[in-house]
């Protein structure tokens, strides 16, 4: 029997409505629409309580079932031939605890962040949601799951993009949904396809392609292969449909912001994997044009990407923009094909996932108590709050590359990996755009630290005000795994890699 | 069960229906109850009859020795006089609390309650002849029911309607009698009455005259350039562009086409022909026009009206793919389409009939006070997208799987069609559930005092809709198998 581990997909889903449907009622009894503060603190402290042990509970169940060896479970069939199935693998497993440890950071942080926003029992409501949906997605075992939980993310995870109703943040809302939307569409076209020439919608390491079906059909497949690249590729904020980001991260609250650029956006990476790496397998697609201008996009974005964020002077849509750049060196990485490029890729997917939590959390940490948003405000934001500074510093080292930082290994694998990969002038073209963009990334990163710790002559230092530690322990945590990952990262090394072999 | 069951079950409502301005009823009340009454034992009726399917036909009445309206049911009439029994009793129902400030009752619902056994009587039609007798007869019924409001917004709309009907009933005439003159028989039989020895030299004819018909059966179904009446037609009360727009009277024109495609022309002579591109041609244009409209028009109503555009043509795709997975997608989506679409219908005639706004602009803030609705609203909208886990995505999934099957390249782009018709339906359905929720933080409640949720007669058949959708959606196989032993041609 594994049918237990649907229960961390199950808990915080049924919670999360639960919620839902509470605070409904609380709407109905509004009549201003203002976001409905929860003045009595008693009442928040059992939401708060309530939506912890339900994390806590539900991160614990699936740490446990990832990590509990390879098990499988049908729960019905959605078509005829097709079913819901789940299937715990190695990458759906790093996902999954990846996702848990952030998601359960991030959550208690934004117990006192949220105070200031308000509108706390949906925020949490759909922040339960949200988490139920990727555990699914992590765990599917063939596309159609995969795609069936893929649209429930975007869709549950929408109303925290548009939390704080402004028409900013609904338009973003909007944006973000529409383009998802595209982008799953074009995903769902190339799954029909593959539905026809694959052997099985299960996800097989190595594709399962079958060559007979495909024989005299090469053209379509490229296409349809290119337009899952493009579709899936629009949750990781991939070049051309990328423009959702930037709109749609910096106006969510700072944990949801956290966890929609740490951690959603490798929904996308997710599914790029499992299309070009357990469906149709890298021998049909390599040295074709479709690797080629997956490769072009995916530098140019990481190029693009740095030169908007170095742009870019509202912290949050910087910290937007860096995460446009930084997932597509992961693409980038998965692109090569070759080994250590995707063990590379693999390896940045997990440093990018915690490092960019850090940085949205400690940007939030900064609005929260100092009210600052563009970058030009941060002069001597060291002085009043060092704590979540220096977090702030280690991340951003993390992110440039700087040894032994994570950030270095995952990059170092990258480059290596394009070096030795039969991709013609890519394999310097590569490893050259991923160095420049570091440059930048540096670039727009340290001003705020240099500037943070070292205002000038003549800056007055006012009293203190550092986060509270209940947002700051959750930020020195995974900042401290940024670094200790890069210090101590063997096991994690072999075990990608171990899975890069089996897959090419 | 006896055949003569089957024309109780099309002149039932029709005589039913004639009756209601002519017997003295004392009150509102009993009228409705009477209504209801007739519709429900009629359901009943059908239903039964569906179950235990009569082995013979009964024939109505003969014009001459060979020609007769008869009726006789099949895998394909089931399926639709299905749907038809299971949507008509639900907005009657939905209709008694609308009706109540439109006026001239009686007469409504003495042509609603006609329309469901003009409907019924496409559906047990055996040949096409009987098929087309009640195909004009639908329009003659339905025409009143356009005009109803008399303004003269409504009685342009309703001539519009009426030139479109009986132009395209003239093409599909001639397609009939091209049936007459060469088929073996004119009853539909599986596979097509026609062959290439007993045309003889009007085989070259044959694709010709199969587009005209084809056309001429989908100005019901709205394709493109036949789609003008339909957005106009909205004028007419909410229940019947509900029912009769969005289910009844188009999905007639589909599944007219569906019976001359697999019954009467055949679909082996006909696949890879011209003709067959040009239909398809044509079903692939509106998937896409149609929603690109329904994205521009700003009405309500007119919005979902050509939605309904764009999905009757996905049903006309699939026919069009001439495979019996085709057939599949095709009726999987006439269902799926049925329910979705009613039931975003009868949540526009909620808002409509509670706040009197029509215009999309005036939708802002209704969520929050009839969110009941509008949470009906916005799952018929996810499942018209096509998200999977309500029914929506089950059909276009079959209707993908058949083109992607049939290895012909025009359908790949069909596919294409659907998906880019998918994300321009995110946009027109989204933006409404976005703006009706969410209308901005400064938006003034104040303005929508006193509007709330409709009562029980509106509400239930919605709640009914969305679970049938939900339940569609995870558990579709039964359904499917069923379908698929219609498209075999086993029943």
């Amino acid at each position: 029997m594994s049918g237990w581990i649907l229960l961390p997909v199950f808990l915080p889903t049924i919670a999360g409505i639960l919620l839902l449907v509470s605070s409904f009622r609380e709407h109905l009894a509004r009549t201003d629409g203002m976001p409905v503060f929860i003045e009595d603190k008693e009442v928040l402290g059992k939401l708060h309580q309530f939506t912890a042990i339900v994390l806590t509970v539900s991160v614990v169940l699936a740490l446990l079932a990832a990590l509990s060896g390879d098990r499988s479970v049908t729960l019905f069939y959605l078509m005829k031939d097709i079913p819901i199935y789940f299937h715990i693998d190695e990458v759906g497993r790093i996902n999954a605890v990846f996702t848990s440890i952030v998601w359960l950071a991030a959550c208690f942080y934004a117990f006192v962040y949220m105070e200031h926003e308000g509108e706390e029992k949906r925020f949490f409501g759909f922040y339960l949601l949200v988490y139920g949906m990727l555990m699914a997605l992590d765990f599917s075992g063939n596309l159609v799951t995969l795609y069936f939980f893929y649209e429930l993310v975007t869709l549950t995870s929408m109303p925290m993009v548009l939390h704080n109703g402004t028409r900013e943040a609904i338009m973003a809302a909007l944006k973000y949904l529409l383009y998802s939307m595209l982008g799953a569409y074009m995903g769902l076209f190339a799954i029909f396809f593959l539905y026809r020439y694959c052997d099985t919608l299960e996800f097989v390491p190595g594709g399962s392609l079958n060559p007979q079906l495909v024989s005299g059909h090469e053209t379509i497949l490229l296409i349809a292969v290119m337009s899952a690249l493009i579709g899936f590729g629009v949750k990781a904020g991939m070049l051309p449909l990328h423009g959702w980001l930037p709109a749609a991260h910096p106006v969510a609250p700072a944990p949801a912001s956290a966890v929609l650029s740490g951690i959603i956006v490798k929904a996308g990476v997710l599914s790029v994997i499992r299309v070009v790496y357990y469906m149709v397998g890298t021998e049909f697609l390599r040295g074709t044009w479709v690797q080629t201008a997956w490769m072009v996009l995916a530098l140019l974005t990481v190029f693009m990407g740095s030169l908007m964020a170095y742009r870019e002077k509202v912290f949050k849509k910087r910290l937007a923009y860096s995460t446009v750049s930084q997932v597509s060196y992961i693409l980038f990485g998965l692109s090569a094909m070759t080994p250590a490029a995707m063990t590379g890729a693999l390896l940045h997917t997990v440093f990018h996932a915690f490092i960019k939590t850090v940085l949205f959390l400690s940007a939030g940490a900064f609005i929260f108590r100092l009210g600052k948003t563009r970058v030009e405000e941060y002069t001597g934001v060291g002085k009043q709050m060092p704590g979540t500074l220096w977090c702030y510093t280690f991340a951003s080292l993390a992110l440039i590359g700087i040894p032994p930082a994570s950030g270095f290994i995952s990059k170092w694998y990258l480059a290596a990996g394009a070096l030795d990969a039969d991709i013609g002038v890519f394999r310097y073209l590569g490893p050259a755009v991923l160095l420049i963009s570091a440059l930048l990334t540096a670039g727009y990163l340290l001003p705020i630290v240099m500037k943070g710790f070292f205002p000038g002559e003549g800056f007055e230092i006012s009293e203190k005000k550092e986060a509270a530690p209940a947002m700051l322990v959750p930020l020195a945590v995974i900042a401290a795994l940024t670094i200790l990952l890069g210090v101590l990262p063997g096991p994690l090394i072999h075990y990608m890699s171990r899975i890069a072999q089996a897959l090419m | 069960m006896n055949p003569v069951y089957m024309a109780v079950a099309v002149l039932l409502p029709m005589l039913g229906g004639v009756l209601i301005p002519v017997i003295p009823f004392g009150n509102r009340k009993r009228m409705l109850i009477y209504i209801e009454t007739l519709v429900l034992a009629n359901s009943i009726l059908v239903f039964s009859l569906l179950l235990n399917r009569p082995d013979g036909h009964v024939i109505l009445f003969r014009f001459t020795q060979n020609l007769t309206v008869s009726f006789r049911i099949d895998g394909m009439g089931t399926v639709f006089a299905g749907i038809v029994s299971v949507l008509w009793p639900l907005a009657t129902l939905f209709s008694f609390e609308y009706m109540e400030h439109e006026g001239h009752e009686r007469y409504f619902f003495m042509f609603y309650t006609i329309t469901y056994g003009v409907t019924l009587g496409i559906a047990m039609a055996e040949d096409i002849l009987t098929m087309y007798f009640f195909y004009e007869m639908l329009t003659l019924v339905t025409l009143p029911l356009i005009m109803h409001s008399l303004t003269r917004e409504a009685i342009l709309a309703s001539r519009t309607y009426l030139y479109y009907s009986l132009g395209g009933a003239a093409f599909a005439f001639i397609g009939m009698i091209f049936i007459l003159v060469n088929g073996r028989t004119m009853n539909f039989t599986w596979g097509g009455v026609l062959s290439a020895s007993s045309l003889g030299n009007s085989i070259t004819l044959l694709p010709l005259i199969y587009v005209l018909c084809f056309c001429g059966f989908s100005v019901k179904a709205a394709m493109f350039p036949f789609s003008a009446w339909l957005p106009k037609a909205g004028v007419a009360p909410t229940p019947v562009t509900a029912l009769l727009h969005a289910v009844a009277v188009v999905k007639a024109g589909a599944f007219a086409v569906m019976r001359v495609t697999y019954y009467s022309f055949g679909t082996e002579l006909l696949r890879g022909t011209w003709a067959q591109n040009v239909v398809m041609g044509l079903t692939i244009f509106t998937i896409v026009y149609g929603c690109s409209r329904a994205v521009k028009e700003t009405h309500l109503k007119r919005r979902l009206a050509w939605s309904t555009v764009s999905n009757l043509s996905y049903i006309l795709f699939g026919a069009a793919i001439m495979t019996p997975a085709g057939l599949v997608g095709a009726l999987a989506h006439m269902i799926c389409h049925a329910l979705i679409k009613i039931c975003s219908f009868l949540c526009a005639g909620a808002v409509i009939c509670k706040t009197e706004r029509s215009y999309i602009h005036q939708l802002d803030g209704l969520g929050r006070k009839m969110p009941k609705v509008f949470l009906c609203f916005t799952v018929s909208g996810l499942a018209l997208m096509g998200v999977p886990g309500l029914n929506g995505f089950v059909s276009k999934w079959y209707l993908a799987a058949a083109a992607t099957d049939s290895g012909n390249p025009m359908a790949w782009a069909g596919i294409a069609a659907l998906l880019i018709s998918a994300i321009l339906t995110a946009i027109y359905m989204m933006t409404i559930s976005l703006r009706a929720f969410f209308p901005g933080k400064d938006f003034d409640y104040s303005t929508l005092s006193d509007i709330k949720d409709p009562g029980w007669m509106m509400l239930l058949p919605l709640g009914l809709f969305v679970v049938g959708m939900v339940i569609l959606g995870l558990h579709s196989e039964p359904l499917i198998t069923a379908l698929e032993s219609i498209a075999a041609g086993v029943q």
